[in-house]
């Protein structure tokens, strides 16, 4: 590592690198004396050499030998004369850390004064205006060149005879005055030459001397990721850069490709390729959700497969070579997969690790200063970051999307990738994982390649954290972070296809999952889930050991990565936070919503420069938002290499389909409402239309769209079964007692630190749960009655809903009435109870139109032995669905978002296995992804969603790899009701897809939309 | 009857009152107002009401139970919470309301208040004063008063 750190301060030049290493006895220690002064430029070159390293000779742990001093500083220092009188020492003492020289520049200054005189030689002092009255560099970048000479931003300069003499252009004092004003960079200056007696607007050149404050480095910019929404507000303008530019530096390392590069070579492009894409990109943004009422609404938004296609591009994949997975994993692979096996190692292998250490991130240009310290700095050409570390490539992504479509195996195909390549069988990369646990061996890399001196001062605060939290990282293999509902199925599938003893297993999951970092990192795989990582996330700061972000992992991999996909949320950032060599994103729909999801993940996998939100807005967001193709054009050529997508009707070399699959049989099943059902359908027609009327009769639609959504929830649960109109909302969130426990436990311990008194105490709501638990009715403290439709305070006091809202004076909050605590109405718990409906349904039973249809489609399959699912997006209509099920002795599951992990990997194992269970009730939402079900050959989709992406991808939970059977899925809607029109708006949601609407249009859309549902 | 549209609530208050009044306080609905409580309250023992038997009024506002009942002394009762004309100076009964407060537990709090005179809060002044004064003078005060008015008449 000396050697390659040697290398790097000799410029790569072998000999220099020995002849650093024999010539510096000290050379590996990485302690470094503080050096107090900045060398005073001094008249005579060899002079000033000399008594630098005559003082640097003196320092004990000096691992520094003064190499060939960079030349433009020795011209400007003969140039320039003995005349800076300035001690620079005395000044630096007040911001308390050192100045390194960084250059001298050459600038033309206007005169501003008429008579006075300056003569070449003399020293001027600069007048900075204060930093309150400074437009943040936001603004000015934003202003533009018209507004920059505002007084304000003018820098002046003076001379201790004459007064104010002038004043430095405009550009040098945008990019001097933040940098100034942060006690970042400060300048000396002299004359240079001037025409004797001084005109308005006469040229005086100035000789500036510009240094810049190893403060600047501490803070070092990695570590900033959990502020990226600030970063997101900033601009492009960077100070720094602007500066290093204006003085004519030149890096010695230049980034391959630059901001300048990227804007240039945005040209026109074909407007051919992109009409149809860019349309229906433009709604993609344009519809971002007008309301906040949840899932419901935000699901609206999501696009299509087809879109989604368009926008990131089926890659034409065949030619990709095959790689045959190692002997120990189980199972055949069939040929697509052993491509995007031999496709997933080549992007990991990228450059091999020692290469990778010593060469320079793309993003990033080296500098060297003209200090006599021989100081290098880095700058990054995108975010205007500068350090004096050595950023490698280390840093950069390896890895990529495996976005293959939903069905194709990406489970299998990580797996082999896990088992082809892994650290543990050690017979891959050169991985120092002996050189173990107590040194991250990035940091130590980066550190060997930390060119000198700076680490004397990078080491300081800030740093020192990093790098202890570094420090403790123990080398890792693989971490799998998935959805809970896949927890079971990556743990199914590891076991079955890979042979016993080759990959050790450990699911981290659990309150009483251990926190200890060699646990982790022992396994050749950790399986977690979101919620466990982002937990820890947000823990992470309390407690410095243990947990998933003390190990240093092999690879991570991110299944159903679009879970990220919002980049503000915090499981984004915990993502994002993860330390990893090699970094996976699997996911079938790498834009779920706007192009904005791929953000995300880009800054997960350490693309850069786009993991930058700058400049991911301003080359690609932006211009996309307004239409420019070239913002997606630029986004396919980032993902083009580092993604790959297949779909079901990809074809292999010869043409062929990659992969075969029983023919699917889907139909709609129209149902007919019987007259009882009917008349009831009507009445609550009636009624909600009326109040819709009222809505949009004061223009209020968008306002009430909560409300609205509402009725049309109770209408369309009517056409399952008029009984659903009649059971309690919101009851399935909280149903699961030990939930509610928990979560006014939780409260409980939140308060600890707070106010105590408030909440309850653990004994009360231990009883008060009890007390639910077993059913007992009690009365609603205000009312007197029994509890109708019982919520719960965070007090853990129950009321009728009803009556407590009627309490209060406002809609949104209020008290107590028993307490008199203030609470807020979304902090509101609707209660459990045995059952959900009011009425007694099984005494009360009777079939609905929906049912009895469902009920004949069963009865056929169970001649056949076929089992089916039967999905509804209502678990108070699974609830219904059990009576007639059990009364006809038709043996069934269920499974929906209630179970816990256990609970639902048994179900699944027992319907798969067990040849007399024919049925699975499914709720929509629990059902959604990666489970796979191909036991079933039949499914029932009874309701209607608003996106018909989402009831695709529960259905294609059976119609996938292994599945053998003929797939017959029937969608059931029932004549004349919201269900029909509801089909007719996601057919004109497919329209509007593919038509560009501005926000208005969009807006009235939506009220047509609405209007149409209620016709 | 005038009173068939009486909340729900208020019938089953009633209903209990009646059925299990609480100790020492027996209130009971006008035959022709339902709304309408007479209350009589013994005084608490150890108190210098002791002994005394205090008649009150309570009536029921129409936006009861989400407003609270009025409630009146009928009986000259010397106490610095109380002034003459036997209006109370009691916080649930004003902006401490909550309606999960009923008739038995206003008149519970009323009892209690007998028990404990709060000079500190008072609404009238001079006894009050003379609470703070001298309060074993002011108590036999109120003893005499109690026996004057309150004596079972």
């Amino acid at each position: 590592m000396d050697i390659i750190r040697a290398l790097h301060m000799a410029n790569n030049d072998p000999t220099a690198a020995i002849n650093i290493i024999f010539d510096t006895p000290s050379f590996k220690s990485k302690e470094l004396t503080t050096i107090s002064r900045t060398p005073k430029a001094s008249p005579l070159n060899s002079a000033s050499e000399t008594s630098a390293n005559s003082k640097r000779k003196r320092g004990e742990n000096q691992n520094f030998r003064s190499m060939e001093p960079k030349a433009n500083a020795t011209d400007c220092a003969s140039d320039s004369g003995d005349h800076f009188v300035e001690d620079v020492s005395t000044r630096e003492s007040s911001v308390g850390s050192e100045w390194w020289f960084v250059a001298c520049g050459e600038v033309l200054g206007l005169s501003t004064c008429k008579g006075r005189r300056v003569k070449p030689g003399e020293e001027v002092a600069f007048t900075f205006p204060p930093k309150s009255s400074l437009p943040s560099p936001g603004k000015i970048f934003a202003r533009g060149r018209q507004h920059a000479a505002a007084c304000s931003e003018i820098v002046r300069f003076w001379t201790k005879e004459s007064g104010e003499i002038g004043r430095i252009p405009n550009e040098w004092a945008r990019c001097l005055l933040p940098l100034v004003g942060d006690k970042k960079v400060k300048v000396e200056g002299c004359c240079k030459s001037a025409p004797d007696l001084l005109g308005i607007m006469d040229t005086i050149i100035l000789s500036m001397r510009i240094y810049i404050n190893s403060s600047m480095f501490r803070k070092h910019h990695q570590t900033s990721l959990k502020a990226a929404s600030e970063a997101a507000e900033g601009s492009v303008f960077h100070p720094l850069p602007t500066l290093f530019r204006l003085l004519g530096l030149t890096p010695f390392k230049q980034a391959e490709f630059t901001a300048g590069d990227l804007c240039k070579r945005k040209r026109p492009l074909n407007p051919e390729d992109i009409s149809g894409l860019r349309a229906s990109l433009l709604y993609l943004n344009k519809s971002k959700n007008p309301s906040q009422n949840g899932n419901e609404v935000e699901n609206e938004d999501s696009i299509s497969d087809v879109d989604l296609d368009n926008i990131v591009g089926v890659g034409n994949s065949s030619e990709l070579e095959e790689m045959e997975p190692p002997g120990t994993l189980q199972c055949e692979l069939r040929p697509y997969q052993k491509q995007a096996l031999h496709w997933m190692i080549q992007l990991e292998k990228g450059q091999h690790r020692d290469e990778a250490a010593t060469t320079l991130h793309p993003c990033w240009e080296a500098y060297r200063l003209a200090d006599k310290r021989e100081l290098v700095v880095y700058l990054n050409a995108f975010s205007g970051d500068a350090t004096t570390e050595f950023p490698s490539t280390l840093q950069m992504a390896r890895g990529g999307i495996l976005a293959d479509a939903m069905g194709l195996g990406k489970t299998i195909m990580t797996i082999s990738l896990l088992l082809a390549h892994s650290e543990r069988d050690g017979s891959s990369v050169s991985q120092p994982t002996t050189q173990s646990s107590s040194e991250g061996i990035e940091v130590s890399n980066m550190l060997d390649h930390c060119p000198d001196h700076p680490k004397k001062a990078t080491r300081l605060s800030g740093f020192n954290k990093l790098m202890k939290q570094k420090n403790t990282l123990v080398a890792g293999g693989n971490l799998i972070v998935c959805p809970l509902t896949l927890l079971g199925q990556w743990k199914a599938e590891i076991e079955t296809h890979v042979q016993p003893g080759s990959l050790s297993l450990y699911v981290h999951y659990g309150q009483s999952r251990p926190k200890d970092a060699r646990t982790l990192a022992q396994n050749g795989v950790v399986i977690t889930t979101y919620g466990v990582l982002a937990s820890e996330f947000s823990a992470e700061n309390a407690e410095d050991n243990g947990g998933l972000y003390s190990v240093q992992w092999f690879r991570v991999v991110l299944d159903e990565a679009h879970t990220i996909k919002s980049s503000k949320s915090q499981i984004s950032m915990a993502a994002a936070a993860l330390v990893a060599d090699r970094r996976w994103c699997l996911t079938g729909t790498p834009i779920q919503n706007n192009l904005e999801d791929i953000y995300s993940l880009l800054r997960f996998l350490k693309v850069e420069p786009w993991g930058t939100w700058v400049w991911w807005n301003k080359l690609i967001q932006k211009p996309f938002e307004e239409g420019d193709e070239r913002g997606l054009k630029l986004v396919q050529s980032i993902l083009k290499p580092i993604m790959l997508r297949r779909t079901k009707s990809s074809t292999d070399q010869e043409g062929r389909p990659i992969l075969v699959l029983p023919p699917a049989d889907i139909q709609v099943i129209y149902c007919e409402l019987t007259e009882t059902e009917k008349d009831f359908y009507e009445a609550l027609f009636k009624k909600s239309k009326v109040k819709f009327d009222q809505f949009v009769e004061q223009g209020r639609v968008l306002h009430n769209y909560a409300s609205i959504l509402e009725l049309l929830l109770r209408l369309r649960q009517c056409c399952d079964h008029p009984f659903l109109v009649m059971s309690r909302g919101d009851t399935q969130e909280f149903s699961d007692l030990n939930k509610l426990a928990r979560r006014f436990l939780k409260g409980s311990h939140n308060a600890q630190q707070g106010e105590p008194k408030d909440m309850p105490s653990r004994a009360y709501v231990q009883e008060v749960v009890e007390e639910l638990r077993k059913g007992e009715q009690g009365e609603c403290p205000i009312c007197l009655e029994a509890f109708e439709d019982a919520i719960l305070t965070p007090c853990a006091h129950r009321f009728c809903r009803e009556c407590l809202l009627a309490s209060w004076r406002n809609s949104t909050s209020g008290l107590c009435p028993v307490c008199r605590k203030m609470i807020a109405r979304q902090d509101l718990v609707t209660t459990p109870t045995e059952s959900r409906f009011r009425i007694d349904v099984e005494k009360n039973w009777v079939e609905s139109s929906k049912i009895v249809v469902l009920l004949r489609e069963l009865e056929n399959l169970r001649l056949l032995g076929s089992k089916s699912i039967v999905f509804s997006q209502w678990t108070a209509f699974l609830d219904l669905l059990q009576i007639p099920l059990s009364r006809s002795n038709i043996p069934f599951l269920r499974l929906d978002g209630t179970l816990n992990q256990q609970q639902r990997e048994k179900v699944l194992k027992q319907f798969s296995e067990d040849s007399n269970i024919l049925v699975l009730l499914m709720s929509l939402k629990a059902g959604g992804v990666g489970i796979n079900l191909t036991a079933a050959s039949n499914a029932f989709v009874l309701d209607p969603w608003w996106n018909p992406a989402v009831e695709e991808q529960a259905v294609m939970r059976i119609h996938r790899i292994g599945q053998t059977k003929r797939v017959m899925i029937r969608r059931f809607i029932v004549k004349g009701t919201v269900e029909e029109r509801m089909e007719a708006v996601q057919a004109r949601k497919q329209r509007m897809i593919s038509g560009a609407l501005t926000d208005q249009e969009v807006r009235s859309a939506r009220i047509e939309e609405l209007k149409m549902l209620f016709t | 009857m005038a009173n068939s549209n009486l909340p729900r609530r208020i019938i089953k208050e009633t209903q209990r009152l009646l059925s299990e009044p609480a100790p020492g306080i027996s209130a009971s609905p006008s035959e022709d107002n339902m709304r309408y409580f007479n209350v009589m309250i013994l005084g608490p023992t150890q108190s210098p009401y002791e002994g005394g038997v205090f008649k009150l009024e309570l009536f029921l506002p129409e936006e009861y139970p989400m407003a609270a009942p009025k409630v009146r002394f009928l009986t000259k009762i010397y106490h610095p919470n109380i002034d003459k004309l036997g209006r109370i100076c009691l916080d649930i009964l004003k902006d401490k309301w909550s309606p999960a407060l009923q008739i038995r537990t206003v008149l519970l709090s009323i009892q209690a208040l007998l028990s404990a005179p709060n000079p500190d809060d008072p609404l009238s002044e001079n006894i009050a004063k003379h609470w703070k004064t001298n309060e074993a003078e002011a108590v036999e005060t109120a003893k005499e008063w109690t026996r004057l008015y309150a004596s079972g008449a």
